[in-house]
C-alpha cells in the first residue's frame, strides 16, 4: 500500500498561552474525501492555515507522500500541491478567469513578457475540465456567479502544483453560501477530484459532510476526539463528540439568573427586522435585565442584525425599539446616545485604540462632562474601574495595545458600563480567545449589569455559553429565526443539540 | 508631546517588539530627536557664521518660520487623523489675496471675514474627504488647483500691494516686546493653546484617537466623520492665519505668494515627528520642526549654501522625515 | 497578513450583494466617460463657432498630445493603486538636461539625440528611485513623490543658473512645427505611447500583473508575483515618459523653461481618474486616459473659444477631479469604511 497523500504527526501549534491544536494526527489517503468537523475555537482554521502555509507548527510533522514537508509559504504550499479554498475567495476580480487561474505559473502561456492568449486560455480550460467546471476562460472573473468563482478557486488549486504531485485540496465551508442544485454541482466536482487526488472538506453542515466525506474527523478543544468512516456515523454522534462534556454548571454564575420580569416593558424590542439578501423577518424582545442569545453559524446573519441594532450597518425594513421609543438608527453615534453599547467580535480591529493608553480607552465613549478635563481626574476614574473589573496592569497610563487579550477586552467594557444610561449592551463574541480566569470575570460583569436592568444581546462564542448565560435563546439559519427557547430560567434550559439541530 | 502625559513611565523600547503596537509614550527619541537635529544644525551654523547668533539673525529665523508654524500647525491636525491637505498653502496665497483686496474698504472687519471664508474652505475639502471617502490627496489637490484659480481671478494675477488699510495687520510685524514681533508671540501663544486644549478637554484627544484607530473610534460613538472634517477646517482656518502673517510680512497679496510653503510646511509637521499614518503628533513638536526647517534654509544660506538648492533639500527632508516617523506596522499593503 | 483569511461578516455581505452595483459601475466607468466627451463636443460645436473645424479638431489633438504621453504613465501607476505626484518636477529636470546637452547657447555641448536619450534616462532614474524608495523604504507613493517633484523642480532650478538656456540644434528645433509622414511630431509620439501602453495592458506580463496587484496586493503576492520589482519597472517607465514630456514639451518652448510641466500634474491625474481608472488601483487603462484627456482638452479649448477666463479652465479641473474621484468610488461607499 502506497503511502498516505497527507498525514500530520502530533502537530501542535500555540498561540501564547492558549493551544490551538494539540498534538494532532491526521491522515489522508490517495483518493478519500476526509470532512473535519468542530465547533468554534475547535481549531479548524488554525489546521487549514497551517496547510495553507501561513503558520508552521511549533510541534510535530507534516508528510506529503511520505516525505515530511515544510509548508513555509503559500506560494510553497501549493507547488506542493495543497490548494486551500478559503470562503473568503482570493480570485482577482478585475482579471479574467484563465489570467487567475495561471496567476504565477503561466508557463509557456507567456513568451517573451507577452501572453499568448490562446495557450494560456486552453491551459485553463483543461484545469477547469478537471473540476468539470463549464466556466469560460475568457470571461472577467467578477462576472461570473459565487458557485462559478469558487469552482475557479478549485481549479487554481489543482492547476498550481507542479506536475506529478497529486492534488489535495482544502473546501473551507465551501456549501455556506450555496443553493442546492449548486451544492449538487460540488458533490459532482468533489467526486471528479477524488479521481485525481484527494479532498479534505470542512463544514458545519453535517448532513453534508457525510455526504461528501469517506471518514470524519471531529476536533474539539484543539485536539482530535474522534474519527468515523461515514457508513458507520450518524449526525448525532457526531454532535455528540463536538459537544463533548456536559455542560460545566457553575460557570456561568447561573445563580445569579433571575428571570426577568415579563410585564416590563422591553429594553429592546426589534420587529420584522430585514435585509435583502441576508437576513428577514427578525423579531424578539429584550426585557431588562435579560441576556438574549442568538445563535447561528456564520452566514445565519446573526451578526447582521446586531450590527443593524447599533446603526452600523443598514437594514431595510423593521423596526428598533428601545424603552418604547422607535430609533431610526443611521450611525453608531447615534445608538451610542440612545444607550446601546456594542462589544465587537474583532477586538484591535473595532474595539479598542491601540497606541492610545488605557485610560484615554476607557474615557473613549465618555469623556467627562464640563470644558476642562484633567489628565488626573480621567486617570482616577480610569483606575476605579480598573480596580473594580481587575484590569492588569493597573497602570492605566500604559499602551492599550500591550495589555493581554483578557484585559483589553475588561477595558473595552468598562467605557460602555461607566455610563449610568446604559440600557442595551451587544456582545458579539465577548469571550473569544480569553482564558477561563477573564471568562469568568466577565461573566460575573454580565450579571452585575443584569442587576442594574440594563438588557444584554449576546451573541456567544460556544453554545454552552449562550445556554449557560441567556434567559432565552434564539436560533437563526441563512437569514431566518428557526426556534426560540424562551424563560429558559423557568422551563429549563435547551441542549446543545437541540441548537444545533435548528443551526445547520 | 503627546496628550497623555507621563512620558515618565519607564517603558522599554518596543522596536523590538513583535507586537503590532505603537505606544505614543513610550518613544522619547520620537520627540527628542527632532530637538537634538536642531540644536546640531544650530550650532553648525554657528560655527560657520558666527554672526547667526545674533539677535539679528535670529529675529529673522523666527518670522520666516511664523507662516512656515502656522501652516505646519494645520496640517498637523490633518496629519494627525491620518490624512495629508496639500491646498493649505494655495489657501495661504488665496488669503494673501483676500486680504489684500478686502483691507482697503474694510479693514479689521477684512480679516475675520478671511479667516471665517477660509476655515469654510477647509471644511469643504474636509467633508468631501470624509464622506465621499476618497483619500484626502487627490481631494486637496483638486482644492489646491481650485482654489488657486480662484486666486488669479480675484487678483487678476497681479500682486495687490496693501497700502490703505494696512494698519489693520501691520502691528503683526512692527509691534512687539523687546524685538520680538507680536505675530511671533502670538503664534507661540497659539501653540500652547492647541496643546493645552488637547491636553485637558474631554475630547481633546479625538484627533489623535481618530487618526490612531478610525474604525474602532466610529464603533465608539465618535463622530469620526466629523473629526476628519474639522481637521480640515482648522487647517484652513490656520492657512488663513499664515497668509494674513503673510500679507503683513510683504504688504502685499499674490495669487502665489504663499505656494512655496507647502513642503516646508508638511516638512515641519513630519520632522518635528507627526507620523504621516496618523495618531502621532502634537503642537511643540510642530513648532521644533518649523523652526529646523527655517533654520535649515536661513542657515544654509547663512552659510552660503546656493539658494536654488533649497527646494531639492525640502524634498530629501520630507522623503527622510517620513520614511524615519511613518509607522509600518499599521500599513500591511504600502500604495 | 492581510492574506490570512478572516472569517469576516462583511465576506458574506459582499458575496451575496456586491454583483449588482459593481455591473453598473463597471458600465459608469467605461462608457460614461466616452458619453461624456461626445455630449461635451456636441455641446460646445452647437454652442461655439469656430469649434467644429478641422483646424480646431488638429489643434485640439496637437494640444492632447503631451498630456497622453505624461497620462500613459501615471495611467500605469494608478493601476497599480499608487500615483505619481513628480509629474512636473521631473519634467523640468528631464527639460533643462535636454536642453543643456543639446546644442544651446549657454554651452558647448551638442550631443544631438544622445541628449534626447539621456533626458529620458534622467526621468527613468527620477522613476527608479521613487520606485525604490517607495518599495524598499515602504514610504507611501504619494509622499515620495510629492518630494521628488521638489527634488525635480529644484534640480531644474539649479540646471537653469541665471540665464534661460535657448534650444539651437536644429533637428530638434525642427520638430516644433515639424512632420513626419504628414503627422505633426508631437502626435506620432503621442500615438506611439498610447498604442504601446495600451499594447502592454491588455498583453504582456508586465501589464497584467500590474492589474494583478493593483486588484489585490496581497494575493498578487501570494501567488508568487515579484510585486517590488514590477512596481519598480512602472514606476521607471512612468518616469521615463514624464521626461518625455519635458522633452517635447521644451522642443515647443525652444528654451528651457523650469516651470515647463506646470500645471501637467492636474491635467493628467484628472485625465486618469476621469477616464475611469480608479486610484484604488486594478481598474481601467490607457483608453480610459486617452478619453478623460481628451474631455479635458476639448473642455480647455472649448472654453477658451468661447471666451472664458484662462483661469477657469484650471479651475474647472480642479473640479472635476473631486468630482471624478467621488463619483467613481461613490458605489463602495459604506457606514464604517475608512480612507485616509
Amino acid at each position: 500500500m502506497t503511502a498516505p497523500l497527507l498525514e500530520l504527526r502530533n502537530v501542535t501549534k500555540r498561540f501564547g498561552a492558549t493551544t490551538a491544536l494539540d498534538d494532532v494526527s491526521i491522515t489522508v489517503h490517495q483518493h478519500e474525501v476526509v470532512g473535519l468537523i468542530g465547533e468554534n475555537g475547535a481549531g479548524k482554521s488554525t489546521l487549514l492555515k497551517m496547510l495553507a502555509g501561513l503558520h508552521r507548527p511549533d510541534g510535530g510533522q507534516v508528510l506529503l507522500s511520505g516525505d515530511p514537508v515544510d509548508l513555509g509559504s503559500p506560494a510553497r504550499a501549493a507547488r506542493l500541491g495543497i490548494g486551500v479554498v478559503h470562503q473568503e475567495q482570493s480570485l482577482l476580480p478585475n482579471l479574467r478567469v484563465a489570467e487567475n487561474l495561471l496567476l504565477g505559473h503561466e508557463g509557456d502561456a507567456l513568451r517573451a513578457g507577452f501572453f499568448r492568449r490562446k495557450r494560456l486560455e486552453a491551459a485553463a480550460a483543461e484545469a477547469l475540465a478537471t473540476v468539470e467546471s463549464k466556466v469560460s476562460p475568457a470571461s472577467l472573473t467578477e462576472d461570473l456567479t459565487f458557485a462559478e468563482r469558487q469552482m475557479v478557486e478549485v481549479a487554481r488549486a489543482v492547476a498550481s502544483r507542479r506536475p506529478g504531485r497529486p492534488p489535495l485540496v482544502v473546501l473551507d465551508e465551501p456549501t455556506s453560501v450555496l443553493e442546492a442544485e449548486d451544492v449538487a454541482v460540488l458533490k459532482r466536482q468533489v467526486m471528479a477530484l477524488r479521481e485525481v487526488g484527494s479532498v479534505i472538506f470542512v463544514s458545519h453542515r453535517l448532513d453534508e459532510v457525510l455526504d461528501f466525506s469517506d471518514r470524519v474527523y471531529v476536533l474539539r478543544d484543539g485536539k482530535v476526539v474522534g474519527e468515523r468512516t461515514s457508513q458507520d456515523a450518524t449526525e448525532a454522534d457526531l454532535f455528540r463528540m463536538m459537544i463533548g462534556r456536559d455542560s460545566s454548571a457553575g460557570f456561568y454564575d447561573e445563580g445569579r439568573q433571575r428571570p426577568a420580569d415579563p410585564d416590563a416593558v422591553p429594553v429592546l424590542s426589534v420587529k420584522d427586522l430585514s435585509r435583502r439578501g441576508q437576513y428577514s423577518g427578525v423579531s424578539f424582545d429584550i426585557r431588562p435585565g435579560e441576556v438574549l442569545g442568538l445563535v447561528g453559524v456564520i452566514g445565519s446573519g446573526r451578526e447582521q442584525v446586531s450590527r443593524a441594532i447599533f446603526g452600523a450597518e443598514p437594514h431595510d425594513e423593521g423596526s428598533i425599539v428601545l424603552d418604547g421609543q422607535p430609533l431610526r438608527l443611521r450611525t453608531p453615534a447615534a445608538a451610542v446616545r440612545s444607550g446601546i453599547a456594542y462589544v465587537p467580535a474583532e477586538r484591535r480591529v473595532e474595539g479598542m485604540v491601540g497606541g492610545a493608553t488605557v485610560a484615554e480607552n476607557i474615557a473613549l465613549v465618555h469623556p467627562g462632562r464640563g470644558p476642562v478635563v484633567l489628565p488626573a481626574r480621567r486617570r482616577v476614574v480610569a483606575q476605579e474601574w480598573a480596580e473594580r473589573l481587575d484590569i492588569r496592569p493597573r497602570d492605566t497610563a500604559a499602551d492599550m495595545a500591550r495589555l493581554s487579550g483578557g484585559n483589553q477586552q475588561k477595558a473595552a467594557l468598562a467605557r460602555w458600563v461607566l455610563a449610568d444610561d446604559l440600557r442595551l449592551l451587544i456582545l458579539d463574541h465577548p469571550t473569544r480567545g480569553l482564558d477561563i480566569g477573564a471568562k469568568e470575570d466577565l461573566y460575573k460583569l454580565f450579571r452585575d449589569l443584569c442587576e442594574r436592568g440594563i438588557g444584554i444581546l449576546l451573541l456567544a462564542d460556544t453554545l454552552d455559553e449562550a445556554i449557560g448565560m441567556s434567559h432565552s435563546v434564539i436560533v437563526m439559519k441563512d437569514g431566518q429565526v428557526t426556534a426560540r427557547f424562551e424563560n429558559t430560567a423557568v422551563d429549563g434550559k435547551p441542549q446543545p443539540i437541540q441548537l444545533l439541530e435548528k443551526m445547520m | 508631546m503627546s496628550t497623555v502625559a507621563t512620558t515618565s513611565t519607564p517603558t522599554r523600547e518596543p522596536i523590538s517588539s513583535s507586537k503590532p503596537a505603537t505606544p505614543r509614550t513610550a518613544r522619547p527619541w520620537r520627540q527628542l530627536l527632532p530637538l537634538g537635529i536642531l540644536v546640531a544644525l544650530v550650532l553648525a551654523v554657528s560655527l560657520a557664521e558666527p554672526a547667526f547668533l545674533r539677535t539679528n539673525s535670529l529675529t529673522v529665523v523666527a518670522n520666516q518660520a511664523i507662516p512656515i508654524l502656522l501652516l505646519g500647525l494645520g496640517q498637523m491636525f490633518v496629519v494627525l487623523v491620518g490624512g495629508i491637505d496639500l491646498s493649505s498653502a494655495a489657501l495661504a496665497s488665496l488669503t494673501t489675496v483676500l486680504v489684500a483686496t478686502w483691507l482697503p474698504g474694510m479693514g479689521g472687519a477684512a480679516l475675520v471675514l478671511t479667516l471665517v471664508a477660509l476655515t469654510v474652505v477647509g471644511l469643504i475639502t474636509g467633508a468631501l474627504v470624509a464622506w465621499g471617502q476618497v483619500p484626502s490627496f487627490v481631494i486637496s489637490l483638486g482644492a489646491l488647483g481650485f482654489w488657486g484659480a480662484v486666486s488669479l481671478v480675484v487678483s487678476g494675477s497681479t500682486t495687490i500691494y496693501v497700502s490703505q488699510g494696512y494698519g489693520s495687520i501691520s502691528w503683526l510685524t512692527n509691534m512687539g516686546i523687546a524685538g520680538v514681533s507680536s505675530a511671533i508671540i502670538l503664534s507661540v501663544a497659539l501653540v500652547a493653546v492647541i496643546w493645552a486644549v488637547m491636553r485637558y478637554t474631554p475630547r481633546g484627544n479625538v484627533f489623535h484617537v481618530v487618526g490612531l484607530n478610525e474604525r474602532a473610534a466610529l464603533m465608539a460613538g465618535v463622530r469620526a466623520r466629523w473629526v476628519k472634517t474639522a481637521a480640515f477646517g482648522l487647517s484652513g482656518l490656520f492657512a488663513g492665519l499664515a497668509g494674513i502673517v503673510l500679507t503683513a510680512q510683504q504688504q502685499s497679496g499674490a495669487p502665489q505668494l504663499g505656494d512655496a510653503l507647502l513642503l516646508p510646511a508638511i516638512a515641519a509637521a513630519v520632522v518635528g515627528g507627526c507620523a504621516i499614518t496618523g495618531g502621532i503628533g502634537g503642537p511643540w513638536r510642530v513648532l521644533v520642526g518649523a523652526l529646523v526647517v527655517t533654520v535649515l534654509r536661513v542657515g544654509g544660506a547663512v552659510a552660503g549654501i546656493d539658494p536654488n538648492y533649497q527646494q531639492i533639500i525640502y524634498g530629501a527632508v520630507v522623503i527622510l522625515a517620513v520614511a524615519l516617523t511613518i509607522d509600518r506596522t499599521r500599513l500591511s499593503i504600502i500604495k | 497578513m492581510s492574506a490570512t483569511p478572516v472569517h469576516d461578516v462583511a465576506t458574506l455581505e459582499q458575496q451575496s450583494t456586491v454583483s449588482r452595483p459593481k455591473n453598473n459601475r463597471r458600465l459608469l466607468l467605461s462608457a460614461g466617460p466616452a458619453v461624456a466627451l461626445v455630449v461635451l463636443a456636441v455641446a460646445f460645436a452647437v454652442l461655439t463657432p469656430g469649434f467644429a473645424t478641422v483646424n480646431n479638431a488638429r489643434a485640439i489633438v496637437e494640444q492632447a498630445s503631451i498630456p497622453l504621453v505624461l497620462a500613459m504613465g501615471s495611467t500605469l501607476v494608478v493601476l497599480l493603486g499608487s500615483v505619481d505626484l513628480s509629474v512636473e518636477g521631473v519634467m523640468a529636470a528631464c527639460g533643462l538636461t535636454f536642453v543643456l546637452l543639446a546644442s544651446n547657447n549657454r554651452n558647448d555641448n551638442d550631443l544631438g539625440w544622445l541628449a534626447f536619450v539621456i533626458a529620458i534616462g534622467v526621468g527613468a532614474v527620477f522613476g527608479v528611485v521613487n520606485g525604490l524608495i517607495h518599495t524598499r523604504i515602504r514610504v507611501p507613493s504619494f509622499m515620495v513623490t510629492l518630494g521628488t517633484w521638489f527634488i525635480g523642480l529644484g534640480m531644474a532650478t539649479v540646471l537653469f543658473g541665471t540665464t534661460t538656456p535657448q534650444l539651437q540644434d536644429q533637428t530638434f528645433r525642427a520638430w516644433a512645427g515639424g512632420r513626419w509622414l504628414g503627422v505633426p511630431v508631437v502626435i506620432v509620439f503621442a500615438a506611439l505611447v498610447t498604442v504601446g501602453a495600451f499594447v502592454v495592458c491588455r498583453y504582456s506580463k508586465l501589464g497584467r500583473y500590474t492589474y494583478a496587484i493593483g486588484g489585490d496586493e496581497a494575493v498578487s503576492r501570494v501567488a508568487g508575483i515579484p510585486v517590488n520589482r514590477f512596481k519598480v519597472i512602472v514606476f521607471c517607465l512612468a518616469g521615463a515618459l514624464s521626461g518625455l514630456g519635458g522633452v517635447l514639451a521644451t522642443i515647443r518652448l525652444g528654451v528651457g523653461d523650469v516651470s515647463v510641466g506646470s500645471g501637467q500634474l492636474f491635467l493628467t491625474l484628472s485625465a486618469v481618474v476621469l477616464g475611469g481608472t480608479l486610484l484604488s488601483g486594478g481598474r481601467g487603462g490607457p483608453l480610459h486616459t486617452l478619453v478623460g484627456v481628451l474631455i479635458l482638452v476639448v473642455l480647455g479649448n472649448g472654453l477658451l473659444l468661447s471666451g472664458a477666463n484662462p483661469y477657469v479652465q484650471q479651475a474647472a479641473q480642479g473640479l472635476v477631479i473631486v468630482i471624478a474621484v467621488i463619483a467613481t468610488g461613490w458605489p463602495v461607499r459604506d457606514r464604517l469604511r475608512v480612507v485616509k
